[in-house]
């Protein structure tokens, strides 16, 4: 009894990076109360592709049916989990805070009548239990609780957690047998539906190319989408030009956006109003372009350039394609 | 066809929130509460198809103190039909005691559809709807940004990391929503004037949590240091690139 169960995803057979960071800090854990750190991956994923997962110090890796399925089912991944939790009974379930870890943790903290504490950004093991720090109000306060040492469910912020490698002891591989009930009461995932041009997510990229009201029109949206192309950038967009249809509510980044904090943010005619600021103020490095000296972007951009973007941006393509 | 949307109120998103004394609380002076942003996206769907059907009856549902009553009557006056305001003897904050209390709200009442925001932008926790769905038994569908019915059945497309997965579920359901395609409306005077005669039955619940959490303390998150600007025009770019590529290494 107790241990860690650390919940990994892999996507066309690679372990994903927010999994990752769960391995890495499950490690930490394991290693500071000693406890046996078992490991599911669910998601599509290879037991010969083990080199991505053996710097880890993990004990046992499970491998669900799901192994061999592509997409998600809420069904398959809640019940595989909750027979792994009967099996070890681990005192703490480690998930990342990815789509799939939004999804399936709250399934199965509710279905243990377990505390779930998402988006951690920092757990320190204690004598009697955990103290968990976590970003409340998009960010603006911290929180710091305090869990007895009741089983309790954790889900990560993701891109929070440097990924730390040690050597590996030996682990075994232990295939588990679980077939979909066909639970009624789950959602079937019927289709998916790619976008029509190849592009990054904002959740998921490390740069972001983000416009704002500045940009006057949605058609001078290209100049942002261009710059993005030579940065390998994903697009990212202000409430104001969603709000107004120029942009998809998926590129929005802001408090009713997304949360992101890539290694790069440009913001392109973007003021920074408060709403936005919380969804990329922990990006690594903000660069800010704005007419407006005065605007409150400048105040928390590592570097800026008051001027004009329609000369600015066109500047800026034509010297990074050299 | 019953609808039922839950809906939390929070702190208005532009507020400058400020630590008390005792540094686990926020100061309540000056805070404006509003609506969560992302429930009042799922109320906008169920008063869509309420303006399609006028046969739908929608109840709202919020957990919460007194002030409460004050969004209550503000989802009223846009449109909902009737509003349930539960009260607790203490304040709980943690999720998975507020989903078994607000589940068994639900359980009353056979609602076909019971719709949330996919979180609250004061706590950030993303779970309630998702945790009501395996307490009650009912199916739900996450994170979705629409979704349509058809006869018994519900077809939600769910955003996720740069696709769309279409789900497809049995009602009841239950929906956690993204912020929509669709406009928010304002209610008119005359909306606000209706709502006051329209119905909030105050539930009370008493409740003896086993806490299991505490919280030991708030803080802000580490102040960002004001940067350099650059330059003041274009050729301020080959200095910016040279930065990214040989100090930051970032590009």
């Amino acid at each position: 009894m107790g241990g860690i169960l650390s919940i990994i995803e892999a996507k066309n057979k690679e372990i994903k990076n927010s999994s990752l960071e769960v391995l890495s800090e499950s490690q930490k854990i394991a290693n500071t109360k000693d406890l046996e750190n078992n490991v599911v991956i669910l998601g599509e994923y290879e037991e010969n592709n083990s080199n991505q997962i053996n710097e880890f110090g993990i004990n046992k890796v499970l491998l669900g049916a799901t192994n061999k399925i592509e997409n998600y089912s809420p069904d398959l991944y809640k019940n595989i989990i909750l027979n792994l939790i009967e099996k070890f009974e681990p005192e703490i379930i480690i998930f990342s805070g990815s789509a799939i870890g939004k999804d399936i943790s709250p399934r199965i903290a509710a279905n243990m009548n377990y505390n779930l504490v998402t988006e951690c950004i920092e757990i320190t093991v204690e004598e009697n239990g955990y103290e968990i720090k976590r970003p409340i109000y998009a960010g603006k306060i911290i929180q710091t609780l305090k869990f007895n040492n009741n089983p309790i469910v954790l889900s990560l912020k993701s891109n929070y957690f440097a990924i730390n490698k040690v050597e590996q002891k030996d682990f075994s591989f232990e295939q588990v047998n679980n077939e979909e009930i066909g639970n009624i009461i789950i959602p079937v995932l019927k289709e998916i539906i790619q976008p029509q041009k190849e592009t990054l997510d904002v959740s998921e990229a490390s740069i972001i190319v983000a416009g704002g009201r500045g940009i006057k029109e949605p058609e001078s949206f290209k100049l942002i989408e261009e710059l993005a192309d030579v940065l390998n950038a994903a697009v990212g967009a202000s409430r104001a030009v969603v709000d107004a249809g120029w942009r998809p509510h998926s590129e929005q980044v802001g408090q009713t956006g997304k949360i992101v904090s890539p290694n790069l943010y440009i913001a392109i005619g973007i003021s920074g109003a408060i709403q936005h600021q919380v969804g990329m103020i922990n990006s690594k490095c903000i660069v800010a372009i704005n007419k407006d000296k005065n605007a409150p972007i400048f105040k928390f951009a590592d570097y800026g350039i008051v001027g004009d973007l329609f000369e600015i941006i066109p500047e800026l393509i034509s010297e990074l394609k050299k | 066809m019953n609808i039922a949307v839950c809906v939390k109120q929070v702190p208005d998103t532009a507020s400058q929130l400020i630590i008390s004394g005792d540094n686990k609380s926020i100061d309540q002076s000056g805070i404006k509460y509003e609506i969560n942003p992302f429930d009042e996206y799922a109320l906008e769907e169920a008063l869509r198809l309420k303006d399609r059907d006028k046969t739908i009856k929608i109840t709202i549902i919020s957990l919460g103190p007194e002030r409460v009553k004050q969004s209550l009557t503000k989802t009223l006056a846009m449109g909902a039909d009737e509003a349930i305001h539960i009260e607790t003897n203490e304040v709980i904050d943690d999720c998975i005691n507020i989903s078994t209390i607000i589940a068994n709200e639900i359980k009353k009442n056979q609602y076909d559809l019971i719709l949330f925001g996919k979180k609250s932008v004061d706590q950030d926790n993303n779970q309630v709807g998702i945790m009501i769905g395996e307490i009650n038994k009912i199916s739900c569908i996450s994170n979705c940004s629409e979704f349509k019915i058809e006869g018994k059945k519900i077809i939600a497309n769910r955003e996720v990391e740069g696709t769309v997965e279409v789900f497809e579920s049995e009602l009841p359901a239950i929906i956690t929503h993204e912020k929509g395609r669709n406009e928010l409306r304002y209610p008119s005077l005359k909306d606000l004037m209706a709502a006051k005669k329209k119905p909030i039955n105050t539930i009370k619940v008493e409740t003896n949590i086993d806490k299991r959490s505490e919280l030991l303390k708030l803080e802000y998150p580490e102040k960002r240091e004001e940067g350099v600007i650059i330059g003041e025009d274009k050729s301020s770019v080959t200095e910016l690139i040279r930065i990214l590529k040989e100090e930051k290494k970032i590009i």
